[in-house]
């Protein structure tokens, strides 16, 4: 039930955001020559993909999706009359946030792998080819970026009350993030996950084929996964202590 | 009163970007080295580096998405809006002065790196010419106007409270594809780019913009007059 309603609350988003991601992704191969030709330049078709979906629009448009769909939750209810409703359910505030967050990073991960099944399936129509294992492999790191990014928004919403404020906070937290990583005594100590999502933020990107080649990051997935763990956690803390 | 209601349920997401736009330009004149071949550059190239072709400018669309979030379908979903109907008003009225401070606050927005980096970057002792950061201040309005505009009718047609920032930013994304399309780049349509023009103002461009607003808000108007709240 708990999964059924936080489907609820968010699917609205979701769907919207899955269809564009998909929308996109045929646009793109569907009309790869034009965009090849124009504001890509691209000398090969797997570079063309890597610059417009793995490093360009579909990128951030996935960046930002990811964090909408993190904000919600409890601190949102109660403006809206319906907290002690929720509250009045026989489940821990622990669990009603975990399984929030679940659904969420559910979401995110079927976002991630949209372009995976898209790209390859489609690439045939065209004449061209892109690898699956590429794409697998892109859909991993986006689900690992998406997740950082959707744990921001989540956290944002369940420390600031007030319309909107969480989604504000998040976005400028968001580019802050992206603005300070960038710089080059943090850039060897801090993951961007915007590079992490192109694979430029990894070692194992080929920047002359655009391609992911060896083993993933480990280190780095693992890092975040502890940060989206640790931020759920902590999430569902604050959410014990809060008065509704 | 109508206007002190509207001021305060949006003046925290007003304060918050303020803070932003504030903090990019004390960095981007004060502590700002742009990667490249700019490092060592003047206090001019570090803030057209990251203001305003840069990081802040984008920064600044997105965030003006969240003040265009208004309207009475909110208020519905939050049960407040039998109240606000109740009040001896039209309709019409407490959309204008939503919009009406909405703009306003993008005028104060628009205006701050307006104010703020000239006299910033004259304690850098290197100052940035203030007729240069007023014009940019004049395309940053008019752009985030659009954003503003279109934001504000997601929110009256729409009852979801992230759908309208989510299908907004869709748009802007897919608008500034379109406009990257060959046979379309020449019109210069990517709002990013329009906020980013120099030395002359678009005159035309901008008015194309003002119009588009115009019929974003009429078009709010006229859902909000048939809704049944």
């Amino acid at each position: 039930m708990l999964w059924y309603k936080a489907w609820r609350e968010s699917q609205a988003r979701f769907l919207l955001s899955a269809c564009t991601i998909a929308g996109l992704c045929v646009v793109f191969v569907l009309f790869h020559s034009q965009g090849a030709a124009s504001a890509y330049r691209s000398r090969t078709y797997v570079e063309y993909i890597w610059r417009i979906v793995y490093k360009g629009y579909l990128r951030e448009i996935f960046a930002l999706l990811a964090l909408l769909l993190g904000v919600g939750g409890l601190r949102r209810e109660r403006d809206y009359g319906t907290a002690g409703f929720t509250l009045t359910l026989p489940v821990s505030r622990l669990r009603l946030v975990s399984i929030r967050a679940a659904m969420g990073l559910s979401e995110i991960a079927l976002l991630s792998f949209l372009p995976v099944i898209v790209i390859p399936a489609l690439s045939p129509l065209v004449g061209q080819v892109y690898p699956w294992t590429q794409a697998l492999e892109f859909g991993l790191l986006w689900a690992a970026g998406g997740s950082f990014l959707f744990v921001i928004g989540f956290l944002a919403s369940i420390l600031f009350a007030g319309e909107y404020t969480a989604a504000v906070v998040a976005v400028t937290v968001t580019l802050g993030y992206s603005v300070v990583a960038d710089r080059p005594f943090v850039q060897r100590y801090v993951i961007d996950v915007h590079d992490l999502m192109s694979g430029t933020g990894t070692h194992h990107f080929q920047p002359d084929v655009f391609l992911l080649v060896g083993p993933l990051p480990s280190a780095a997935l693992s890092i975040i996964l502890l940060i989206v763990c640790s931020s759920v956690l902590l999430a569902g803390c604050i959410t014990q202590r809060q008065d509704f | 009163m109508l206007w002190i209601k509207a001021w305060e349920e949006s003046r925290t997401r007003f304060a918050i970007i303020a803070l932003v736009l504030t903090g990019f330009c004390v960095f981007a004149t004060l502590f700002h080295r742009p990667v490249g071949p700019l490092g060592s550059g003047s206090v001019g190239l570090r803030i057209h580096d990251l203001i305003y072709s840069g990081t802040a400018k984008g920064t600044f669309a997105m965030l003006s998405v969240f003040l265009g979030l208004g309207g009475l379908t909110r208020e519905r979903v939050r049960r407040t809006a039998m109240f606000t109907l109740a009040l001896p008003v039209s309709r019409l009225q407490v959309l204008g002065t939503q919009v009406g401070v909405g703009l306003l606050e993008l005028a104060v927005l628009s205006l701050l790196p307006g104010f703020s980096l000239p006299l910033l970057s004259w304690l850098a002792h290197d100052p940035y010419p203030f007729l240069k950061a007023l014009h940019y201040s004049v395309l940053w309005f008019v752009c985030s106007m659009v954003v503003f505009a279109f934001a504000y009718l997601l929110a009256v047609a729409f009852e979801g409270e992230y759908t309208p920032p989510v299908a907004c930013y869709i748009a802007l994304m897919v608008q500034a594809l379109i406009a990257s399309w060959a046979p379309l780049r020449s019109y210069r349509l990517n709002l990013m780019w329009t906020m980013a023009e120099f030395p002359a103002i678009p005159w035309e461009r901008l008015l194309t913009l003002l119009m588009i607003t115009f019929v974003f808000f009429a078009l709010a108007a006229w859902i909000t007059r048939k809704q049944d709240l």
